[in-house]
């Protein structure tokens, strides 16, 4: 097993400061949802990870945690993500991008 | 090279990867974006092996977001490690052997002015630092001192990264390497100081801890090598591999060394400040005196 990013939508949706998406290394990696958090009822938006893209680096973790001072990104065994978003699964619209989230373990099992 | 190649052939559509499609529907291609939209569109880049963390990565991402006419750009690029990235982006990259690469553009960018006339098609040459000071070093002096209307942009991680932790003449004096482990004994070259004496029009250093300003150097120096001349973009990119650096420490490093070394400076020549001004709309280069010597009539 191995480490991934995991952002608390919690946090990241009452802040939603848009910093980590500019630092990750990865392209289209650290995603942004206009709706996945406002649908849940929080203020704003969410960041959310590609897990497929992510290599675990925790360069992210440093610049929520630093930078933008919102602890919302947790390095987490890809195994015991309750959820998460994976390339096949985020469709891009007008100006954001929506994930339906699944199970990582089918994916990385394939 | 034009929107016309960012489009599906027909009939073929639903048989293309997601990848593709997402690229073509929902890519920067013939959009204005910006960093601050980063995650959600599609970007050119795409997945590539460069190291996990690698601030170099990291810059060729905000690199190519900034490119102002991605569908009319052409990336040049030399053995190292960015053009593992750089050649996994959906626009065309050239490469040739190591060093070759400001020769390469040369060439490149004259033919397609003859090919395109004024159109603006931007070559782009992205090296290492061992690419563009020590083995590249003759082209890439000529280029500049020929005036060749290109971008170069060094990917300084201040050792040849790619084989192994070789000194280059950007590695600082007394760093100590894998393959330089009595240190190294020479200065880190001064090649911004070269570009100026070159001639070139536009030079700059910047660090990818700031993705605003990596965008805004990387634009106009691609901008003005449209009609003015050479410009050099020095840019700091770690390599945590040879460097040690922690992963999760890659910003602090760039922090640290933007404090050391690469403190942000630009130079822009007089022609090409007025070529951004009344080309581009440019308001940072406008003589100071004009805004308020303007405003007082329009008060009276
Ligand atoms: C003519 C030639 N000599 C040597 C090499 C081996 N080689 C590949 S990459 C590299 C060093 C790259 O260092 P740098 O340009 O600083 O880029 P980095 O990998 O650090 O990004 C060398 C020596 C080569 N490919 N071609
Ligand atoms: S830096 Fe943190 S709070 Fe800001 S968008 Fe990223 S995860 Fe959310
Ligand atoms: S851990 Fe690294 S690769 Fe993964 S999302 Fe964070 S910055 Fe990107
Ligand atoms: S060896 Fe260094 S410069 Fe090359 S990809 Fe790895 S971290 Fe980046």
């Amino acid at each position: 097993m191995y480490l991934v990013a995991n952002i608390n939508v919690e946090i990241c949706a009452s802040k939603s400061c848009k910093l980590c998406t500019q630092y990750c290394p990865e392209a289209n990696t650290i995603q942004y949802s206009e709706t996945m958090g406002t649908d849940k009822g929080y203020k704003y938006g969410t960041a959310y990870i590609a897990v497929d893209r992510c290599k675990g680096c925790a360069l992210c973790v440093w610049v929520c945690d630093t930078m933008a001072k919102n602890n919302a990104i947790k390095m987490t065994m890809i195994d015991q993500l309750p959820l998460a978003a994976v390339t096949d699964n985020i469709r891009y619209e007008e100006k954001t991008t929506v994930a339906v989230l699944s199970d990582p373990m089918i994916v990385i099992g394939n | 090279m034009s929107l016309d190649y960012v489009k599906f052939s027909g009939g073929f559509e639903k048989f293309m990867p997601k990848e593709y499609r997402d690229m073509v529907e929902h890519g920067p291609f013939g959009k204005k974006i910006s960093v601050s939209q980063m995650g959600s569109f599609k970007e050119i880049l795409e997945e590539h092996p460069m190291c996990a963390g690698c601030a170099m990565t990291l810059f060729i991402r905000l690199a190519i977001i900034a490119f102002p006419n991605p569908e009319d750009t052409i990336t040049v690029g030399t053995a190292g490690c960015g053009r593992l990235a750089i050649s996994q982006a959906a626009i065309p990259f050239v490469y040739g052997n190591y060093g070759d690469q400001n020769g390469v553009a040369s060439g490149l960018s004259r033919g397609l002015r003859l090919r395109f006339g004024d159109k603006p098609k931007d070559v782009v040459v992205m090296a290492g630092d061992g690419g563009t000071a020590d083995i590249g070093f003759q082209q890439v002096l000529h280029s500049w001192f020929r005036k060749e209307r290109f971008t170069t942009i060094m990917l300084d991680n201040e050792v040849y990264g790619n084989t192994g932790g070789q000194e280059s003449g950007m590695t600082n004096r007394g760093a100590v390497l894998k393959m330089a482990p009595l240190g190294k004994k020479f200065e880190k070259m001064d090649m911004l100081q070269m570009a100026k004496v070159a001639g070139c029009a536009y030079v700059a250093t910047v660090v990818p801890n700031n993705p605003r300003r990596v965008e805004s150097v990387i634009k106009k120096a691609v901008l003005i090598a449209r009609e003015v001349g050479s410009t050099y973009i020095q840019a700091y990119t770690s390599c945590n591999i040879e460097y040690a650096i922690p992963t999760d420490k890659v910003m602090e490093d760039a922090k640290t060394v933007e404090n050391d070394r690469y403190q942000f400076t630009e130079y822009v020549s007089d022609e090409a400040k007025q070529y951004l001004t009344e080309r581009y709309g440019y308001k940072d280069y406008l003589p100071k005196a004009a805004a308020p010597a303007a405003a007082i009539p329009n008060k009276a």
